[in-house]
C-alpha cells in the first residue's frame, strides 16, 4: 500500500527553513475615475513553502490577480508587505517568472529565437542554450514548430512555447495568471497534463503559486487551492489536498474537492447579488 | 509522495474485534492504523481509499481550513 499522504508544511532536505513566499497583511485600495475609493483585496495572509503548487481562486473581482501582480513585483500594496524569500518584493526579478494568460512572446522571433532570448537573459552559457531550449521544446512537443513564428501557431501552442520559455529558465518560483485561461478545452487540458507532470518532476525545485478561476483546475493542480471571498478579497477557506498525481477530473477525492470549492464560491456570489 | 513512515502510524490496538469472526490481518491492521493517522491529524476533509484486486493501493485525503 502506497499513501499520498504528505506534509506540505514540511521542507524537503536542503531547503531553506522559511517560506518561500510570505503574503503579510496584504491590502489594495484602487482608486476610481469617479474618484471613489474601493478596496480591491484586503488583510491577506498566507505563506507558500518551498516546492509548493498552490491554486489562489475566487470569483471575478475577488482581487486574485492583483494579488498575483504584487507578488511578482508588478503593483505595490497599499497595505502589507510580501517577502520572497525572507526578503520584500520590490519590483519584478528573475526570481520569478509569470505565465499571464496572453502568452507575451516576442512576435518578430522564431520559437527557437524566444527560447534562446530567454535563456540569454537568464545567463546561460551559449553552448547550453541550444540544447536547453530544443529539450524544453520537445517536454512540451512544440519541438516541430521551432523554427515558425508565434502567430504560426495556435493559441495553445504559444502557451506551450511560454510555459518551456518559463521552466527553462529553471526559476525557483513560477507565477501564473489565469495562464490557460483563454485556451479551448483540449488545449488547456494538455497544458494542465504538461503542468502536473512538471510539478511531479521538478520535485519540489520550483515553487508555484497560480491564479484561476478554474475550481477544476485548481484542484488537479495545486497542493493547496486557496479560496477568496467576492470584493473586496479576503481568504476564506483553504483546501490541502494529498492526492496521487497526475490527477484526474473523475478521481473521487477531486470531485469531491471540486464540489465543495463550487458551492463556496456559488455562496459568496449568490451573497453579493442578494 | 512517501508512505507514511512507521514514526507516524499509531500502533494497532491489541485488542481488535475479530470482523466475521476472523482476525484481522497485519495488513488490514496497517491501513486501519493509516486511516486512523490521518484521522487523528485532520478536523474536517476528505479520506479515500484506492482499492485494487481487494487491496488498498492509495490512501488519499484533503483537508478544509475556514480562514475567515
Amino acid at each position: 500500500m502506497s499513501s499520498a499522504v504528505t506534509r506540505t508544511r514540511e521542507h524537503p532536505a536542503g531547503s531553506p527553513a522559511g517560506p518561500t513566499i510570505s503574503v503579510r497583511d496584504l491590502g489594495m485600495t484602487r482608486t476610481l475615475p469617479s474618484g471613489e475609493r474601493m478596496p480591491a483585496f484586503e488583510h491577506l495572509t498566507f505563506d507558500v513553502e518551498h516546492g509548493e503548487f498552490v491554486c489562489l481562486i475566487g470569483p471575478s473581482g475577488s482581487g486574485k490577480t492583483s494579488t498575483l501582480a504584487v507578488i511578482a513585483g508588478l503593483e505595490r500594496p497599499t497595505h502589507g508587505e510580501v517577502l520572497v524569500e525572507g526578503r520584500p518584493v520590490t519590483g519584478p526579478g528573475p526570481d520569478r517568472a509569470v505565465l499571464f494568460q496572453e502568452p507575451a512572446l516576442f512576435p518578430w522571433l522564431s520559437v527557437r529565437g524566444n527560447m534562446d532570448l530567454a535563456l540569454r537573459l537568464a545567463d546561460v552559457p551559449p553552448d547550453e542554450r541550444e540544447e536547453r531550449a530544443a529539450m524544453w521544446l520537445a517536454r512540451v512537443e512544440v519541438d516541430r514548430s521551432a523554427d515558425r513564428q508565434p502567430h504560426e501557431l495556435s493559441a495553445g501552442m504559444r502557451q506551450r512555447v511560454a510555459l518551456a520559455r518559463a521552466l527553462a529558465c529553471d526559476p525557483p518560483i513560477l507565477l501564473g495568471d489565469e495562464p490557460f485561461g483563454a485556451l479551448d478545452a483540449l488545449a488547456r487540458e494538455r497544458l494542465q497534463d504538461i503542468v502536473q507532470r512538471e510539478r511531479v518532476e521538478r520535485a519540489g525545485r520550483t515553487t508555484f503559486l497560480f491564479v484561476t478561476h478554474n475550481v477544476r483546475e485548481a484542484v488537479l493542480l495545486a497542493d493547496r487551492v486557496l479560496v477568496m471571498s467576492a470584493a473586496p478579497g479576503r481568504l476564506l477557506e483553504e483546501f490541502r489536498i494529498d492526492a496521487h498525481r497526475p490527477r484526474k477530473l473523475d478521481d473521487v477525492l477531486v470531485a469531491r474537492v471540486v464540489s465543495e470549492i463550487h458551492d463556496l464560491l456559488i455562496g459568496q456570489l449568490e451573497g453579493t447579488s442578494s | 509522495m512517501r508512505a507514511v513512515t512507521d514514526a507516524e502510524t499509531p500502533q494497532p490496538s491489541t485488542h481488535d474485534e475479530p470482523i466475521d469472526g476472523e482476525e484481522l490481518t497485519d495488513e488490514e491492521r496497517r491501513v486501519l492504523a493509516n486511516v486512523a493517522g490521518i484521522l487523528r491529524k485532520i478536523k474536517y476533509g476528505t479520506v479515500v481509499l484506492v482499492v485494487q484486486d481487494g487491496k488498498v493501493v492509495q490512501i488519499e485525503m484533503a483537508e478544509k481550513f475556514r480562514l475567515r
